[in-house]
């Protein structure tokens, strides 16, 4: 391989996103060298692109994006055990750089001091080679492809709520927003054994999608309904019940706000998307009913059961990938997603390999 | 649990709210106690906030005043008669009553959450009436015998202590925790007694007011923290953990302020619990994003369930005093000076003393004697007359028989 054939896609600062050819990495102690295959794009990549920065996490030095991702293993560093080369692997990006208090409790996604592949400053996976520690690539059995390993990340952050939410058999679950991420709830309530899933969206054509991908029933948000109507909106669609557990996916004041409203009194709110720095909540409500809110922040512990969940398949991930990039048209991918128009737009890494 | 009682003569002075900003004394019937349930002659009964607060301003939230209401829902006294098929208690029996109580087995009561429960009576909050009178009648199941070294006193505070068990369990609170406590008045000294009884530490406690601090540093808080109007959450949240060398796993939220929700969001360690116990505006505005990356988990508590046999347990075995809570006591026909002192809110906890006293009931002893002799004299004189016009009569009668009346 020649030393600068690792074509990246990287991010100098706010509207600035550039390909570039970088070294190609060696593998340290305890990592491997990945020749990268599918990498998704993520919300946060393109508000990175677009804000140049989230909240805390600022981009202060150019940076590769890219964090929904899997590749095979080129080369092994030493102390590597359980991987060789050629074995097909799916990537976890949060790696905690030292055993803190957060890891020692299982928590490790709450490390501060946690590396995360594409949050500033840590480089992502949107490039030909990586490196990465091997305890955080996964071996993907011949059942699930490259594509579907790519999508375990937003799909571990649908399992990793929905364990906090305490989704199991006969819950009843309210899902706001059909985005990508409110569909990988959606699959992974439904396999938890969920027996009705309300979700709702601003767009017919996203409920449309989520229907087909096993929505009980859909509701169709307008602009001018209140959030304390929506949640009559889902308890109607309920036949009268309310559900126990809501999953709050877009970030949007009104949504955490019917999120409260709807659930059942007792029932848990999980708010996973991420809104302004401010949100104004109905608390009173929130008391009385002695509704729980339970924030998420990415996952923990979720690549194992993921990869087993797909091999074995429970779970159907693929129709989520509406759009496909060569990595050369990087910008053109960006600018999809950035329309909205699909819901995962996947970028193919490997020129020898541009299959799902 | 009848919901319409029949009344019996008697004089049963209580305390009532119309709504409209009044509160008076008043002269009800004694109540008969129904199938299940038991009369209480009252004893020690303390103010809340929400006794104040419907009372100054007639609602809370949907709960509004309209007709007159009888207050007081922290209460203890002595169950006085029997109703039908009550097994638990006898006569004579000390009490602390449990002031929710459920209508139905709904599928919250069915799920041990019956406070949830939508029916739910609940003493002293419209339209249910309260127990702030010499003598109340409530479900025998929600009554709870005192041990005799727990008193009166203590019994009335197991309601607030409840408050406080039921959120320090929703917190999860575990020993060895560290916890941050939102309010100084009686509630939040409630959950500083229960936390420190449950073994977390150390316990940082935050008030606007230098005096309810020191109280709270008097009852076993490890760290006192004053607080100002205009203070920025975050910067207080930077004093916390300063104080605290680390921040708070689990913190109690007792005061309903939009300012203390935003500090204590900013505050509670990643990954921690935060409780909200104290009622406020019905929106508040909070830095979600915060709580979203520290994954926080936000837990709403409403009143409380399966607390009172823990709490009767906590002041018997003196794992909790509650006794220097109590600052001020009045009379129950100077409960209207009491309501006025605790709008002050200069004091604690003021309890309210239901029994009779000695004097007034001799009196009334005597007033019942003069009655019932002057019932007899009554009676006697009747009498009298009777046999008087009898006598009379029969002198007539004899008269007539004798004498004749012109006929020879």
């Amino acid at each position: 391989m020649a030393q600068h054939e690792n074509l990246s896609v990287v991010l100098y600062k706010k509207h600035d996103l550039r390909l570039e050819k970088r070294p190609v990495p060696e593998p340290g102690p305890k990592e491997v060298l990945l020749k990268i295959d599918s990498v998704g794009i993520c919300g946060s990549d393109v508000h990175y692109w677009q804000n140049g920065g989230i909240g805390d996490f600022v981009l202060k030095q150019p940076m590769v994006l890219g964090h929904e991702a899997s590749g095979t293993v080129l080369k092994v560093g030493s102390g590597v055990q359980h991987l060789q080369a050629g074995d097909r692997v799916a990537i976890e990006p949060g790696i905690p750089r030292e055993i803190d208090e957060y890891c020692r409790t299982g928590r490790y996604n709450l490390s501060p001091t946690i590396f995360f592949s594409a949050t500033p400053p840590d480089d992502g996976n949107l490039c030909r080679y990586n490196t990465h520690d091997a305890s955080y690539c996964y071996k993907l059995p011949e059942s699930v492809s490259f594509e579907e390993g790519a999508l375990i990340e937003p799909l571990s952050v649908a399992i990793h709520a929905c364990r906090r939410g305490g989704v199991t058999i006969g819950s009843k679950v309210f899902i706001l927003g059909a985005g990508p991420i409110g569909l990988v709830n959606l699959l992974v309530s439904k396999a938890m054994g969920a027996s009705q899933i309300v979700i709702c969206d601003l767009s017919p054509n996203r409920l449309e999608k989520a229907k087909q991908m096993g929505a009980s029933v859909t509701v169709t948000v307008e602009r001018s309904v209140g959030a304390k109507e929506l949640g009559q909106k889902v308890k109607q669609a309920l036949g009268g019940a309310m559900p126990d557990i809501s999953i709050e996916c877009t970030g949007a004041e009104f949504c955490v706000q019917a999120g409260v409203f709807a659930t059942k009194s007792g029932g848990v709110l999980v708010l996973v998307g991420m809104g302004k720095s401010s949100t104004n909540i109905p608390v009173l409500d929130l008391i009385i009913r002695e509704i729980d809110i339970r924030a998420v922040f990415r996952y923990c512990n979720t690549w194992p059961v993921a990869v087993d969940m797909l091999a074995s398949k429970k779970i159907d991930v693929k129709p989520l990938v509406t759009h496909r990039f060569p990595l050369e048209e990087a910008l053109e991918a960006f600018e999809t997603t950035k329309k909205g128009v699909g819901i995962k737009v996947m970028l193919k890494c490997d020129p020898n390999n541009q299959d799902p | 649990m009848a919901l319409a009682r029949p009344l019996i003569n008697g004089d049963n002075l209580v305390v009532v709210v119309s709504g409209s900003g009044d509160i008076k004394l008043e002269s009800r019937p004694i109540p008969e106690p129904g199938a299940g349930e038991v009369l209480l002659k009252m004893h020690s009964v303390g103010i809340c906030g929400t006794d104040v607060h419907f009372w100054q301003h007639g609602r809370i939230g949907d709960y509004v005043v309209k007709k007159p209401l009888v207050l007081g829902h922290e209460a203890s006294g002595t169950v006085h008669k029997l109703g039908t098929g009550v097994q638990n208690l006898k006569v004579g029996d000390r009490v602390t009553i449990e002031p929710g109580v459920p209508r139905e087995f709904c599928e919250f009561s069915k799920i041990g959450r019956y406070n949830l429960s939508p029916t739910l009576f609940f003493s002293s909050i419209p339209p249910d009436d309260g127990a702030l009178g010499r003598y109340y009648v409530h479900n025998a199941n929600f009554c709870f015998k005192l041990p005799e070294c727990v008193s009166y006193e203590e019994g009335a505070l197991t309601e607030p202590l409840s408050v406080a068990i039921h959120a320090c369990r929703r917190g999860g609170l575990r020993m060895g925790q560290k916890v941050l406590i939102f309010g100084a008045g009686p509630i939040g000294l409630m959950h500083l007694l229960v936390a420190k009884s449950m073994g977390a530490n150390p316990i940082a406690i935050i008030d606007m007011v230098q005096e309810r601090l020191d109280m709270a540093k008097c009852m076993g808080a490890s760290i006192t923290c004053k607080m100002e109007k205009n203070t920025c959450p975050r910067e207080m949240a930077s004093k916390v953990k300063a104080a605290l060398c680390d921040m708070p796993d689990v913190t109690l939220e007792c005061t309903g302020a939009e300012q203390c929700l935003q500090t204590a969001i900013h505050a509670t360690k990643p990954g921690g619990v935060l409780v909200l116990i104290g009622l406020g505006n019905a929106c508040a505005t909070a830095p979600m994003i915060t709580a979203t990356i520290r994954e926080l988990d936000i837990r709403g508590v409403f009143r409380y369930t399966n607390t009172w046999p823990t709490a009767i347990n906590l002041m018997a075995s003196k794992m909790v005093d509650v006794k220097p809570m109590i600052t001020h006591r009045f009379p129950l026909d100077q409960a209207i000076e009491a309501f006025e002192f605790v709008k002050k809110g200069t004091g604690l906890k003021v309890i309210v003393q239901c029994e009779e006293p000695e004097g007034a009931q001799k009196e009334q002893q005597q007033m019942k004697t003069l009655e019932q002799c002057q019932q007899q004299c009554q009676q006697l004189l009747q009498q009298c007359q009777q046999q008087c016009q009898q006598l009379q009569k029969e002198q007539k009668d004899h008269c007539g028989r004798v004498g004749g009346g012109g006929r020879s």
